[in-house]
């Protein structure tokens, strides 16, 4: 097991938000659920899918998806019509 | 109502990861934008169907996968009428710009059978666990785990083939045009 998070003499808030930080970050990182993974940080194959994705991920959004989102917002969806 | 506006949030934030899963799906950069939008609609209209606090990723990227999948069927049955013409012209791949170390490995990639390809995606780069991976892809998580298993080999040898020799046709192409000025 890996230590992300270091407790430097912090409270409890601080070690709990440490705590969930390292869960998001675990999270985030792709293939390095375990040391045996055949994907992991150790393999080829898994740095090259990494690095292939996040190149794909960074990548500038199309305006087209936001103005989409906001029409969807705006045209309200159909059958709603409970509200209070 | 603010739920909705979150949720609008929601979607907007799973859009550049979604991307990436429809242009490794599609291998092709319009047709995978494409694939966003009709996932975006979808995923709007049966915003009542999302359970608040699951993984909304999880249930985009089943909606966009199977969105792809049945434009898949309905192309293929499209092709079947035609000359093949649409075949040809999927297969092109988008030219992206990036190092030349990727572009090797996107060949690779495009090269998987489909299974295996969204397989080894998910669990190797977009980040979900084999079970969640099985519930995108509607399988057992034994399975999802002999797709990567199998991609991953696949990639292995394909770049690493490709790595020692410039293979394909100019190895044979070359002999063949020797041998016929020799001739």
């Amino acid at each position: 097991m890996t230590k992300m998070y270091r407790n430097t003499g912090r409270d409890d808030a601080g070690e709990k938000t440490g705590m969930i930080y390292q869960k998001i970050e675990k999270e985030r990182n792709p293939g390095r659920n375990s040391n045996s993974d055949p994907l992991g940080p150790n393999s080829e194959i898994g740095r090259k899918l990494r690095q292939y994705y996040d190149e794909l991920v960074s990548e500038e959004i199309p305006p087209r998806f936001n103005q989409l989102l906001k029409e969807l917002e705006r045209k309200e969806k159909p059958g709603t019509a409970q509200e209070d | 109502m603010p739920a909705t506006e979150n949720f609008r949030d929601g979607l907007l934030a799973a859009v550049p990861t979604l991307r990436a899963f429809a242009v490794s799906l599609a291998k092709n950069t319009d047709r995978a934008d494409d694939l966003v939008q009709e996932t975006l609609v979808k995923a709007w209209d049966k915003q009542d169907s999302f359970q608040p606090g699951t993984n909304l990723k999880a249930w985009l990227f089943t909606i966009l996968r199977n969105e792809f999948y049945s434009q898949m069927r309905k192309r293929r049955r499209e092709v079947e009428d035609s000359d093949g013409s649409i075949t040809a012209r999927l297969s092109v791949h988008p030219s992206q710009d990036g190092s030349s170390d990727l572009t090797d490995f996107r060949k690779a990639l495009a090269l998987l059978p489909e299974d295996q390809r969204e397989a080894i995606i998910l669990i190797g780069a977009s980040g979900f666990s084999y079970e969640e991976a099985a519930e995108i892809c509607g399988c057992a998580v034994g399975t999802i785990k002999s797709r990567v298993s199998r991609a991953r080999a696949r990639l292995q040898e394909i770049l690493s083939v490709d790595g020692q020799s410039d293979f394909g046709p100019d190895a044979i192409s070359t002999q063949v045009t020797n041998s016929a000025l020799v001739a």
